[in-house]
């Protein structure tokens, strides 16, 4: 398996001196293709921070990271934009769906950023959306969505770019049990299928569907280890 | 990125708003609304003001008490002075000038006039020689013009506008009756083809008794203008040289103007535009604050959608394409408000039409369309900056 992340001695810091507040520090971590990670720690642990900047939502204040094989902590935001649309799906904790906007649509919307055609886009949302059980589902808008339905049409519009990896920050932080059940082992199947998938949570239970654990607290990586994936 | 599709999802954001994209575009609405109209109106005018100098036609001068002109200005002008031109001076004119078809003068005012107790006020009076009618400017419809001999011996005679027939004979043939005008009985002896109505003035609603009556029986002891015929339209300027010339050995350069019909026209021309430009101006003003309205809206518009800008970042948007999505948004409002308002001000247009020929012209439309436009443009640049430059993260974390 060849390394996808790459990141060293990464710290992240907020405000200036004297008020300055360290969020990450000298955080490495390598991560390779086809991996299923989760990154725990308790809510100011610096988690989120972590997945921002490997999700390319954010830069490092010091530190380097490689994407792929490419030094991305220095990029311009147009350019981490276009990584973040071909190469990047993110699932978020409050769905984040296009409101009186339908699923299609919505599991589209980053092709329209990539300059993808219309058919195109249709056909792709809809193969996507059908393998996620949500072909009767295509034209209902958010509101007309259970919340699993919601995270399944964003874990779509997450995959609609074939991309390298995903990342999940608390996809079930907002969901019942029986569909948080639901929304892991989908996140499990698709890692089979080759997938890479980094969940961030603080739940422990979720994160026994991934076959490898970071645990982060106060900023700094607490432990690393590889566990027997739940069936 | 698809255009179409940002133009869907613009119309989508205005559409759940709909009350708030009304009282948005409101201002818009109402800017080019009056702006239009009162481009449509001075075109109209300036349209009307036009034909009644060509009816007059291109061979004509007046000379006119005051100095009235290029340089001048027009609060010096005219009617403000004392009016020195006499009687005398158009037979002075037409004894010494060269290439004169005709000399004519004229005295002006507004009059009531009565007709078997009936009375009507504001009509047009017109004291004129009988010279007067050789330009052509009025023709008959029945009866006859007064004649020379009438004129200077003050016969008490008159012809008379459509509008006098229909409102005071009742659209009977007036020939051989008596008006009254000023008090005294006039033989009506001719009746005036219909003109219609310029500048929102009723053309036919007059009277024209000879000059030398105006003085001898009401007193109008001096002419308002002298209307000069030249033979040819070009010894124009010979006769306007000659006639300065003439009248300026008794009076002095600003008691008097000559003018050819092409230069009233241009001062008729120059005065509607400044009143014009000071109303569209004041009109534009509402457009401008139109557009602070759009702006603000904008602003709003952005912060409530935070999170969905926040989103399409994280998905790959780049900041130019957050930037346009909220400048078209902002251009369709304005654009859409501005085409309200161009249909109101084609149907206000269209309603005043029977007092003043108020013409939408393209350009007027064209103006509308580009300047709602501009201005959707200009006040939507900040709002959608300000999106644009959201940190994704920062965006995605509020609620």
């Amino acid at each position: 398996m060849n390394v996808l992340i790459s990141a060293k001695n990464l710290t992240k810091k907020y405000g200036e001196a004297p008020n300055e507040t360290v969020a990450l520090e000298n955080i490495s971590i390598e991560i390779k293709n086809g991996e299923f990670t989760a990154i725990v720690g308790p809510s100011g642990s610096g988690k989120s921070t972590l997945m921002h900047i490997l999700g390319c939502l954010d830069k490092p204040t010091e530190g380097e990271y490689f994407f792929r094989g490419r030094e991305v902590s220095k990029l311009s935001d147009n350019s981490l934009a276009e990584i973040r649309n071909k190469q990047i799906g993110f699932v978020f904790q409050f769905f984040n769906l296009l409101p009186r906007t339908s699923a299609l649509k919505n599991a589209e919307l980053p092709l329209l950023y990539a300059g993808v055609d219309k058919e195109e886009r249709h056909s792709k949302a809809l193969k996507i959306l059908s393998s996620l059980g949500l072909s009767e589902r295509v034209n209902s808008t958010p509101g007309q969505l259970s919340g699993g339905e919601q995270q399944r049409v964003a874990i779509a519009r997450a995959l609609i770019n074939n991309p390298s990896v995903i990342f999940a920050d608390e996809p079930t932080g907002n969901v019942d049990t029986k569909t948080s059940r639901e929304i892991m082992k989908i996140f499990q199947s698709l890692n089979k299928r080759g997938n890479t998938i980094i969940v961030i949570t603080h739940d422990p239970e979720v994160a026994t569907y991934a076959s490898r654990i970071i645990t982060v607290r106060d900023g700094k990586v607490e432990s690393d280890k590889k566990i027997k994936r739940r069936k | 990125m698809d255009f179409s599709e940002i133009f869907v999802s613009a119309f989508e954001a205005i559409r759940i708003n709909k009350v708030r994209s009304f009282l948005t575009s409101l201002g818009i609405i109402i800017g080019v609304a009056s702006v239009i109209l009162l481009i449509s109106l001075g075109t109209g005018l300036q349209k009307s003001i036009t034909s009644q100098f060509e009816r007059l036609g291109t061979n004509t001068l007046y000379i006119m008490p005051g100095n009235i002109g290029e340089g001048a200005g027009f609060a010096g002008g005219g009617g403000l002075q004392t009016n020195k031109l006499k009687f005398s001076d158009a037979d002075l004119i037409e004894r010494n000038v060269d290439n004169i078809a005709s000399v004519s003068n004229g005295v002006e005012s507004i009059t009531s006039v009565e007709y078997r107790g009936e009375k009507r006020n504001g009509v047009i009076f017109l004291g004129v020689d009988a010279e007067f009618w050789t330009t052509g400017a009025y023709k008959l419809d029945s009866g006859r013009f007064f004649s020379k001999a009438e004129d200077s011996s003050a016969k008490r005679v008159v012809v008379v506008g459509k509008t006098i027939v229909e409102k005071l004979f009742a659209g009977q043939d007036p020939i051989g009756k008596q008006l009254t005008v000023r008090g005294k009985r006039y033989q009506v002896i001719g009746v005036l083809e219909e003109l219609g109505s310029v500048v929102g003035q009723d053309q036919d609603n007059i009277v024209i008794i000879p000059a030398e009556t105006a003085n001898l029986q009401i007193g109008f002891d001096r002419p308002t203008w002298i209307l000069i015929s030249a033979a040819s339209s070009d010894a124009i300027s010979q006769i306007q040289d000659d006639v300065g010339e003439l009248i300026g050995k008794r009076l002095s350069d600003d008691e008097f103007s000559v003018l050819t019909s092409e230069e009233s026209l241009d001062i008729a021309e120059t005065i509607l535009g400044v009143v014009q430009g000071v109303f569209v101006g004041i009109a534009a003003i509402s457009l401008l604050v139109g557009g602070i309205g759009i702006s603000n809206i904008m602003l709003v518009s952005v912060t409530e959608r935070t999170r969905e800008i926040g989103l399409r970042k994280a998905i790959g948007a780049k900041n130019s394409d957050i930037l346009i999505q909220f400048l078209i948004e902002a251009v369709i409002l304005s654009l859409t408000g501005g085409l309200i308002g161009l249909t109101l001000a084609t149907a206000a247009s269209l309603a005043v039409r029977v007092f003043i020929p108020a013409t939408v012209t393209v350009e007027a439309i064209a103006l509308a369309i580009g300047f709602s436009a501009l201005v959707g443009t200009v006040f939507g640049v900040f709002p959608a900056y300000r999106a644009s430059k959201l940190e994704p993260i920062e965006a995605l974390r509020s609620e």
